[in-house]
């Protein structure tokens, strides 16, 4: 698992490249082009997330396969009064967190991602054995403020919770991250 | 060891994006192209039930048939839903299945397969050990092979321990399809406005619009969002 240099939000797409929302709309009307342009702006951010969601290369990749796939599919439900890139992470939240339950009644044990071992060694091998005890609605809201740099209301909208909600998911992921940082945790 | 400080800095620093894998793009564009390229017409089924409840889906002409205008109501009932789960909107049926009919071994190979959930599979063995015969995992195939119920039952959900499908009654690639369908069919699905989570399919869940959905991964997740269980489909 290797990572890359963080893009900031604002280079998600090149200047002058249409909106998410107007590529949405583009790919409810069948339009190829713009769901490769899609494709391209998203798979790695979408990837990130699922790997770190679901810990396991494979299921990251299926995960990321099926969240195209669907919304390939389900385009022409998308609607104006929604900001194109929180209405994509409310599709890859909703496949990554229903992958964690497969996963989980599959193996009997809560979905937990399994170590990475990469370059970056201690440190990275710390924060990803803490994400993996993070209850799965904390572990996705974390992902998507610190990973993402999502707003708590864009958040919120991707839960389908409160902002309050968020700030209290977030309160929690962090206390269980810093408790096993710490090595309080056993 | 990252330090979680108050602002975080040190943990957004930490999460830095992760290099694709190669083949992540032509893998995407090959399952959109293999999921959209024709062949999703659903098939139809003969439902046939008895006093009872239904005793028989067959690959047919979509005929319903029964002794009793009960009978024929869960016939009816049957074919409704599975036209439901075909179509990706429903993860559970609710109609009485007869078994009655069947030998005991096959009605308990039948029912450990009953218990599997939506979208996962276990193998052969897995059900012969659940059934106490852990040797017997040929007859358990034969047992699923001739399921009377299947999709009801899903002995499409049973596999071979290497991962191989193994057999299917309608045919092997119903049952990848199947497989395809259950896989990327969420179950348990919350209403962001009621803050209700139903098992897909359930009539209350049914009336939410596409972006009033979230998906949870268990009911102890949702509540600890402020969702709660439907009251009517009961989801555990």
């Amino acid at each position: 698992m290797r990572t890359a240099p963080r893009l900031a939000p604002a280079a998600r797409r090149e200047p002058g490249a249409p909106a998410d929302a107007a590529l949405l709309r583009r790919i409810a009307r069948g339009d190829g082009p713009a769901f490769t342009a899609l494709v391209e702006r998203y798979e790695r951010r979408f990837y990130t997330v699922a790997r770190r969601m679901l810990g396991h290369d494979g299921d990251a990749e299926d995960a990321v396969q099926l969240t195209f796939l669907r919304v390939l599919l389900k385009a022409k439900t998308y609607r104006d009064d929604w900001q194109g890139s929180t209405w994509l992470y409310r599709v890859l939240a909703n496949v990554c967190i229903d992958a964690c339950r497969k996963r989980r009644h599959e193996s009997g044990a809560p979905a937990v991602p399994e170590p990475a071992r990469d370059e970056r060694g201690v440190e990275r091998l710390d924060l990803e054995a803490g994400l993996r005890r993070l209850p799965t609605e904390a572990r996705v809201i974390l992902l998507l403020c610190y990973a993402e740099d999502l707003s708590y209301g864009e958040v919120a909208r991707v839960r389908g919770v409160s902002i309050n909600t968020v700030k209290t998911q977030l309160r929690r992921a962090k206390q269980l991250m810093r408790r096993y940082l710490k090595g309080d945790d056993t | 060891m990252i330090a979680i400080d108050r602002d975080e800095s040190a943990l957004r620093a930490a999460l830095l994006p992760l290099e694709t894998p190669a083949g992540l793009r032509a893998g995407i564009l090959r399952t959109v192209r293999r999921r959209t390229a024709g062949g999703l017409t659903a098939p139809r089924f003969d439902v046939t039930a008895s006093t009872d409840g239904v005793a028989l889906v067959r690959l047919g002409a979509g005929e319903v048939a029964g002794p009793t205008a009960r009978a024929r109501g869960w016939a009816a009932a049957a074919q409704e839903q599975l036209a439901e789960y075909l179509a990706g909107e429903r993860s559970f049926f609710t109609v009485p299945l007869d078994l009655h009919a069947l030998a005991p071994f096959q009605r308990a190979v039948l029912d450990a397969t009953r218990r599997i959930p939506f979208g996962e599979v276990r193998p052969y063995a897995w059900v012969a050990a659940r059934i106490g015969k852990a040797r017997a995992v040929r007859a358990v195939g034969t047992a699923l092979g001739t399921n009377p119920v299947p999709l009801l039952i899903p002995c499409h959900r049973v596999l071979r321990s290497d991962g191989n499908l193994g057999g299917y009654g309608f045919g092997l690639p119903l049952k990848s399809r199947l497989l395809d369908l259950e896989r990327e069919t969420p179950t348990l699905v919350g209403c962001t406005t009621t803050k209700i989570v139903c098992r897909r399919g359930c009539p209350h869940g049914r009336r939410v619009s596409p972006d009033r959905e979230v998906v949870f991964a268990s009911v102890q997740d949702a509540r600890s969002v402020g969702y709660r269980p439907c009251r009517e489909c009961r989801p555990a």
